[in-house]
Order: C-alpha cells, then structure tokens, then sequence
C-alpha cells in the first residue's frame, strides 16, 4: 500500500512537466475556454431583456387601497363616477388615472408620461355595465413604465379603481394575453359586454428598433370582483 | 482515465452553457408568439318579474340535472330585473314560487334554457298573473358601428298597446302587452323616449351612447305608465384603431442579429477547447503507461 501511494505521488509530480512539453495544446485548451466565455458572456448580454427573468415573487408590492367594494351595477342605468386612480398590489402599480382618446390615426392615445396610465374616455366608466379600457407604457426608451410588470398578472389577482366619489370598484383578473399588434382582438376588447369589467393595455413582445414600436400588445382581462 | 474524465465533463458543461445561452434567447423569442384568445366558455342569464298583478316571487337558477341551486333571488317583484350573472355554458332550469315558498316545493312555472357561451339571456315571468309564463328572451351583445341598439319590452297592463317614439321618431306603432320589439339600430345620442297607450303616456330622457344596448321597459306604475332604462351590454362608443404604442423599447432586447457573432464565438471557442483537450488526452497517455511498471 505504502509503495502504491509513493507511485502516486510520483505520478502527480511529473505531470506540471508534461504539460508543458505540450504547450500548444495546453494553450489551445485555455484559449477555447476563454472564448467561450466571451461568447457565452456576450450572448447573455445581447439576450439581456433588461426584464428580471424570473418573477419577482407574489407578495403584494403596493398597500391595497381601504374602503368599500363597489357591488354589481343594477339593471337600470345610471351615472358611474369617474375613474381617478389605479392600484394593482400584486405588481406594485400605483398611479393617478388621465383621460385618453384617440390619436389622428384612430389608435388609442397613449399617456405622454410613461409613470401614469390612463382611462380611455370613450370606455365605459370602471365599475359600471361595460368594458372598461385603461393604458399604460411598458417602458420608456430608458427604463420601466407604469405598466413594465402587466404581464406578471394572473388570474385571481386583484385590480382596485379609485373613483371620484362613491366606493372602490375592485376587479379580478380572469386572463392575462399577449397578442400581435396586426391580430390585436378589437372586438373581445372594446365590444360590449353585459357585466363590468375591465381592460388593462400595454406593449410586449419583441421591440422593432427599426419602428420604433414593439410588435405585441399584453392585454389583462379582469372583472368586477 | 482520469484525464479523459476530466475533458468529457468540461465539455459536457460547456456545451451545457452554449445551449442555455441559445435556450434564453429562444425562450425571449417565444414571448412573442400570439395567443389565441381561450374561448370564453361563460354565457350570460338574467331573471326578470313583467307580471303586472303577479306577487313578488322567489326565483331559482339550476344547472340541468342538478336538483341545488346555482342562484336563488328572493322576493322578486314585478318591475325587477336582476344583474347578468356569468354562468358556464349549457342547460338550465329557472323555477318561479311564490315569495317564501320552501325551496323543495312544486314550483309554480319552470322552464328550461339553453346558454351558450358568448351570449346573453333575459328569461321573464311575462303576462297576466291568471296566465303567466316564463319567456327566455335572446340579448344582444355587438353593436353596428357608431350606433346603440335598443329594444322595448311592453310590460304594461293598463295600457295594454303602446306605441313608443324615439326622438320623435316611432320605433314601434301598437305593441301589445308581453310582447317585444328585436334591437334596433339608433343613432347616438340623448333622446327623448315617449310611449303612449290609449289613455296614458309617459316620456323619459335617455342617453343612448354608441357601443351600447339597452332595453327599454314599459312599466305599470299605480295610476300611470313608467319607463325602465336596463343598460344591457356597454363597450367603447368607438373602438380605436388596432392596438396602442405603449411602449419606447427602453427594457427592450437589443435587435437578435447581434447574437450571430457572440454565437459563432462560443461554438469556435468549443471547437478550440475540444481540441486541444483531445490532443492533452492522446500524448499523455504513453506517459503513463511509462510509470506502470514502478
């Protein structure tokens, strides 16, 4: 046993010497690796969304607003109050509500400032009969908007709009989509629906440097909890 | 061995580094693909009393073949029409009894409905008490473009033909009692809704907005005619066009033709790598057999 230990050793000694005798290959060995990293490195950073890949947890990141809960509309019509601010704890969103319309174009405005969303005036109001539609940015050319975690909603989540007066009208989100801008779904969208609900837009998908624009749209669907 | 061991499980890593490079990139890409929107397999009912001289009512909502209810509303008068309740799709029985009646008791009218998905229902217990019966009355929920639907149901007694006018406009001459009109098509706007019998009339403001649906209930109310406004269905007075810009690519992945080069680079460096290891493996082995016979 004694002998075989000493043979070891004896292994281990000579082998910094062999290696290099050979000192192309060694080289080439080492060399291969560090291009690897160069390469793995670069692709991690030309493949970075800047988006954290991984959800950042369930915990509510935002206080859920105090007050009563709006019930069902009734039957017979009547004045809603106006929708004045959003609160969604589960991504950390919390935002005064402006008005939105629609752009030269027809498409819906967006808010100029990308830290707040927006009502789309010609929805209905949030807490009556109807689809409510509210806005928000993705991001800025720089960093995060208001709506940067939309797409981290699931279903079950809870959605809370402040209203000018009256009580809160707290949403659930049923379904969380991300769909292509040229298959944008108008009618599931902006089509009349016979309960409240509510709409929440943002961008998503991949970004086209060359329009300016990203290609998708994420579209949460919610209703009157 | 040990070597060859050894170079397997760099090898082995970095390839296994390669392809998560390649995976998060194709796991990015991913995001972007559409999805279908899952059809919605959730209908819409609701319940309504239009018997003029019926007492109140408790209503029941069960899932064919399921002997609990799904819903109950109790002491429904006439003149109440309950929210839209969402309920999945497929048959149902809606049982009427009298308010307070035990919920194992005959009921006094059932009827059976079929809801589909997507779609709405209103079912109403309609005519005179001595002949009531209960009427699944399809709704609507799209609208032309641009316009408001409205619908009048006739639920008088005392005035038992109506003639209802929008704007001055008629929308339907002579209706009779526990009948409707199908939705008609109406400009937007506030109009000035009148319904006249034989005796009586009774006129109403009511804002009809695009993109939204509305039926109109002619009521009995003691000694007059009344107007119900239910909004039905609401969705935006104009829908904008496609999908908003929501977004000014600032958390955005940089353009995926710049993972080409950084592609290429990791595979050379593997090939580089996996070589010179096979030729450290191939010269050291006479070495060792050189020490064997120690």
């Amino acid at each position: 046993m004694r002998i075989d230990r000493t043979s070891k050793r004896g292994h281990q000694h000579a082998s910094p010497v062999r290696v290099i005798r050979r000192p192309r290959s060694a080289f080439a060995a080492v060399a291969g690796l560090l291009v690897i990293g160069v390469g793995v490195a670069g692709l991690y950073s030309a493949g970075n969304t800047g988006r954290p890949a991984t959800p950042l947890g369930r915990a509510p990141l935002a206080a859920s607003p105090r007050g009563h809960w709006a019930v069902a509309p009734q039957a017979t019509a009547r004045v809603v109050p106006r929708p004045i601010g959003l609160v969604i704890p589960a991504i950390g969103v919390r935002t005064k509500l402006i008005r939105l319309g629609r752009t030269a174009s027809g498409s819906l405005q967006v808010p100029a400032n990308v830290a707040v969303a927006g009502w789309y005036i010609g929805s209905p109001r949030p807490g009556g009969t109807g689809s409510a539609v509210i806005a928000g940015h993705i991001d800025s050319v720089s960093g995060p908007g208001v709506f940067f975690r939309l797409r981290e909603l699931r279903p079950g989540d809870l959605v809370y709009v402040e209203r000018s007066h009256g009580p809160l009208a707290v949403f659930r989100v049923t379904a969380v989509h991300t769909f292509r801008k040229s298959k944008f779904p108008t009618a599931a969208v902006y089509g009349p629906v016979p309960s409240a609900q509510l709409r929440l837009i943002t961008c998503g998908g991949t970004f086209d440097p060359a329009t300016g624009h990203y290609l998708s749209n994420v579209v949460v669907f919610a209703v009157l909890q | 061995m040990k070597p060859a061991s050894w170079a397997v499980r760099v090898v082995t890593s970095v390839a296994l580094a390669t392809l998560a490079a390649f995976g998060l990139t194709a796991a990015q890409v991913a995001v972007e693909a559409p999805v279908a929107l899952a059809s919605n397999p959730v209908g819409y009912i609701r319940l309504a009393h239009f018997s003029p001289n019926t007492p109140a009512v408790d209503v029941y909502l069960y899932s064919f073949g399921n002997p609990s209810a799904q819903l109950v509303l109790h002491h429904v008068s006439y003149g109440t029409v309950s929210p839209f309740e969402p309920v999945s799709a497929g048959e149902y029985t809606v049982a009427m009894r009298d308010a307070g009646a035990a919920p194992g008791s005959k009921p006094v009218l059932s009827t059976a409905v079929s809801i589909a998905a997507g779609h709405a229902y209103t079912v109403a217990g309609v005519g005179p008490a001595a002949g009531i019966r209960l009427e699944v009355i399809s709704d609507e929920l799209t609208t032309p473009p641009g316009k408001a639907l409205v619908r009048i149901i006739q639920a008088s007694m005392q005035q038992d033909v109506v003639t209802v006018t929008v704007g001055g406009h008629e929308l339907v001459t002579n209706l009779k009692f526990a009948n409707a009109t199908p939705f008609i098509a109406v400009a937007p706007g506030t109009w000035s809704v009148k319904a006249t019998g034989s005796t009586e009339s009774v006129t109403a403001t009511i804002a009809l907005a695009a993109g939204t649906i509305h039926t109109i209930v002619v009521l009995d109310e003691p000694g007059k005619l009344a107007l119900d406004n239910l909004l039905d269905a609401a969705g935006s007075n104009v829908a904008p066009a496609g999908g908003p810009q929501a977004g000014f690519g600032g958390t955005a992945p940089r353009p995926g033709a710049t993972l080409v080069p950084w592609a290429a680079a990791t595979i050379a460096g593997l090939a580089i790598s996996v070589s010179g290891t096979v030729m450290l493996m191939r010269r050291r082995r006479p070495a060792l057999h050189a020490h064997r016979p120690h």
